[in-house]
Parts: structure tokens; sequence; C-alpha cells
């Protein structure tokens, strides 16, 4: 086996589903909002901190080579693959979710619900806000808050994508021309939120960020289905995606990877034998 | 808000503006060390600004938005794509904030041009929008760009 490469799933291994941010069970939110809590108490590699830590403060800034590239859908897919299996170390149901941020005259540019409130039972969500490492701060020259704020739809904030845009980005054929025109449409979010979000330094610090990319890495497994065949240029197939212990080729499949995208799920629970 | 206007960029000879399937405007040498920005295109309108309506009837063509570093985290020379010794033996990942190329398909844009009676040319003027998000900005001018092309497609 090597490096990375993703065994098939075997059939007692059922594939889990990251739903819509909208559309989640109470149970689901809850498995979430458990798993950010748990992850931003801890310090260590297995912590919050360490994993928005890759993509930009501390140094160094892990996705730098993922930006303006054509390594930014696989990239960006193996940092949510190794940051959701943290989170499910911590609580083995949970799963990230999918913000679907596309606006038309019927759907107004909003935040998912889960994310917004600052509190539940008078405790702080962690799906609101988190704080930023403080070795980041530093490096930043605690310029920015300790802990991630939003500017929403601030003054001058480009406009969260249209239904028609990702419709058009989603048409196109070329792996390297839909990379290149989805990466536009996926700084437009970072821009509309703002705060922490608006810089690459912090962005992975606010717990929209990863609702967020799990859109954009959705929207890839869209493009896939409707592409088949279609995919990253040969020449970058073998390339490791530093820090991760992933190549390219490794991030093709996502069910190969024992996930899937689905609006909504609900299960029983396994018979017991 | 910055605004950069394009010398005239010549349009092909086109028989019919039918036969254009599809128009890139290609921005390379995108600077993005940075804030975080939108760049705003128009094409045939210099006047654009901030205010300027995003309809096809002002020439608007898209944008292209970057998601920037703003300002430097390192010690003096960390953030200078300049400095390293490159050759072929050069493994490394290309330095991070190597100059980025923005693709902006202004197809719709770039054919009333074509329709335009008495145009041989056009200007693209791009309008540079930093969102006010009370966060601190680093660095003089938002945008610089080293030069834009017209890319044209048919059938």
């Amino acid at each position: 086996m090597s490096t990375g490469t993703p065994r098939p799933q075997a059939t007692s291994t059922p594939l889990r589903f990251r739903r819509s941010a909208a559309r989640l069970t109470t149970g689901q939110v809850k498995n979430l909002r458990d798993g950010f809590q748990a992850m931003q108490g801890i310090n260590d590699d297995r912590g919050y901190g360490y994993h928005a830590g890759i993509h930009g403060l501390p140094l160094p800034i892990g996705c730098d080579n993922a930006h303006g590239s054509d390594y930014f859908l696989p990239w960006h897919r193996a940092y949510l693959y190794f940051f959701e299996r943290a989170l499910r170390d911590q609580v083995p149901n949970a799963m990230l979710t999918w913000w679907d941020w596309r606006i038309s005259p019927q759907r107004a540019a909003r935040l998912p619900k889960p994310f917004v409130n600052k509190t539940v039972d008078r405790k702080p969500n962690p799906l609101a806000s988190a704080g930023v490492a403080p070795l980041a701060l530093q490096q930043g020259g605690n310029q920015v808050p300790a802990k991630t704020v939003r500017e929403p739809g601030a003054p001058g904030a480009p406009a969260l994508p249209s239904v028609q845009e990702v419709s058009d980005v989603l048409a196109l054929s070329d792996f390297v021309d839909f990379s290149a025109q989805l990466e536009q449409l996926h700084n437009r979010v970072h821009g509309w939120v703002g705060g922490h979000m608006g810089q690459i330094a912090y962005a992975a610090f606010d717990p929209i960020f990863w609702a967020h990319h799990c859109m954009i890495d959705r929207l890839w497994r869209l493009w896939q289905l409707r592409h088949p065949g279609a995919g990253p240029p040969a020449s970058i197939l073998d390339e490791a995606l530093p820090p991760f212990r992933m190549t390219v080729r490794g991030t093709l499949s996502v069910t190969a990877l024992g996930y899937d995208y689905a609006v909504a799920s609900a299960s029983t629970q396994p018979p017991t034998p | 808000m910055t605004t950069i206007t394009s010398d005239p960029l010549e349009l092909p000879e086109l028989e019919d503006v039918e036969e254009l399937s599809r128009a890139d405007l290609v921005f390379y040498g995108v600077d993005h060390s940075g804030p975080s920005y939108e760049a705003r295109v128009f094409v045939n309108n210099p006047k654009a600004d901030a205010a300027t309506e995003r309809v096809l009837d002002h020439g608007y063509a898209g944008s292209f938005s970057v998601f920037g570093h703003n300002g430097c985290f390192g010690d003096e020379g960390h953030c200078l794509p300049d400095q390293r010794e490159r050759d072929e033996f050069d493994l490394r990942a290309p330095h991070p904030l190597r100059p980025l190329t923005m693709t902006v398909i202004a197809t719709e844009a770039v054919r009333r041009a074509f329709v335009e009676p008495a145009v041989s040319a056009l200007t693209v003027t791009v309008v540079i929008v930093v969102p006010d998000d009370g966060f601190p900005k680093a660095g003089g001018s938002a945008a610089r760009f080293d030069y834009v092309r017209l890319l044209t497609y048919e059938g």
C-alpha cells in the first residue's frame, strides 16, 4: 500500500455522509458542536488550534501552494479529511457539514443557523467562534481579536456566489478551468464572511471555514459525477500534499475516503445481534 | 478604491459574433501579498468605479477575488520570492507569494464590444474594492498585476 492511498471500504464499514447545515437533525448538530467543543479544549496536535493553524499562522502557512494552483481542491479535501478524523476521535458520530451559500432571488445571503447563535444553553457556541492559537496571534503582531469574529456582507465585501454562477462553473469540463473558477467563488465567500475568515492567516480558526470548504469539496464531488473521467493533470497526481500523508491521486474518490455528500440522512441503530 | 485601466486590446476579426463561444480576460502577475480584495472588471468603461452598477449595460464583465496574505509574518526577506535560489534540482514547492494568474470569463461583455459600431479595440478597467470589515490592512495599494490578455474562442 503506497503512502496515503486509501483502501476500498470494507463492506462492514458504511459510508458516512456530510449533510447540509440547513438540514441537520438536533442530534447531528449536537454531535458537531460537541466535537468542536472537545477539539477546542485540546492544546496538542489533536486539537482545534493545531488543525486550524495548518492553513495559516503559525508559520509555515500550510495552504500557500494550495491557493492559486491546481492543488486547491486536492489539498483542501485532504485537509478536511484529517480534520474530520480528529473530530470523530472526540465524538465518533460527528460529521462535518456543508454550508450552501448560493444566493438567488429566493435565497438570501446568510450564515447557517447552527453557526450563528453566540451561546447555546448559556454556554459559548463552539460553532460560532473559536480562539486563535496564541503563537498565531503573536506571529501576526497581535493585530486581530483572540477569538474569531465575522462581519458578513461588510461594505465593499464581494457578494456570495449565485445559483447561476455555481451552475456555470459546474458546466466547465476541464479540471484546471473548473478549479480556478471555483476558487474564485471560494475567495468571495471568504471575503463576504469577513473578519478572520477574510484573512488567509486566520481563516481556518473560524468554525464556519469547515462548512464553507465542505461546500467547495461537495461541488468538486458534483463536478466529478457530471464529468466522469475528468480530473487533475496527470503530472500532479503523484505529488504529495504536505503536511498531509496523502497524494493528489489519493483525494480523487470521496467514497474511498469513506464519505459522501447528502442533503440529509437519518438511519436506525444497527440491529443488535 | 483603486482603478486600473489597460491599454487598448485589439479585437480579432470575426465574421459573426455568434461564432464567439467564449472570451477570457486573463490577468497575469497578480500580486496577493496585501489584503483580500475584489477586482471588478469592466469593458470599455474607463469611468467605472466602486459605485458603478455591475451589469452588462455598463460593460461589467465579471470579477476576480484575491484571498490576500495581508502582510508578511516572517523576518526580513521571508516574503520575497526573488530571494530564492532556483535551479533544475530545486524540488521545493514554488514560493508562496509567486504572482497569480486570474481568469475572468467575460464572453457576454466581449460580445457586446464586437457589436458596437466602429470599435476595433477594447479597454479593460479593473476596480479594486477592499472590504471594510474593521480588520487592519497591510501594505499600500491592494492590487497589482503585470498585464491582461484577451483570449477568444470560436465554435
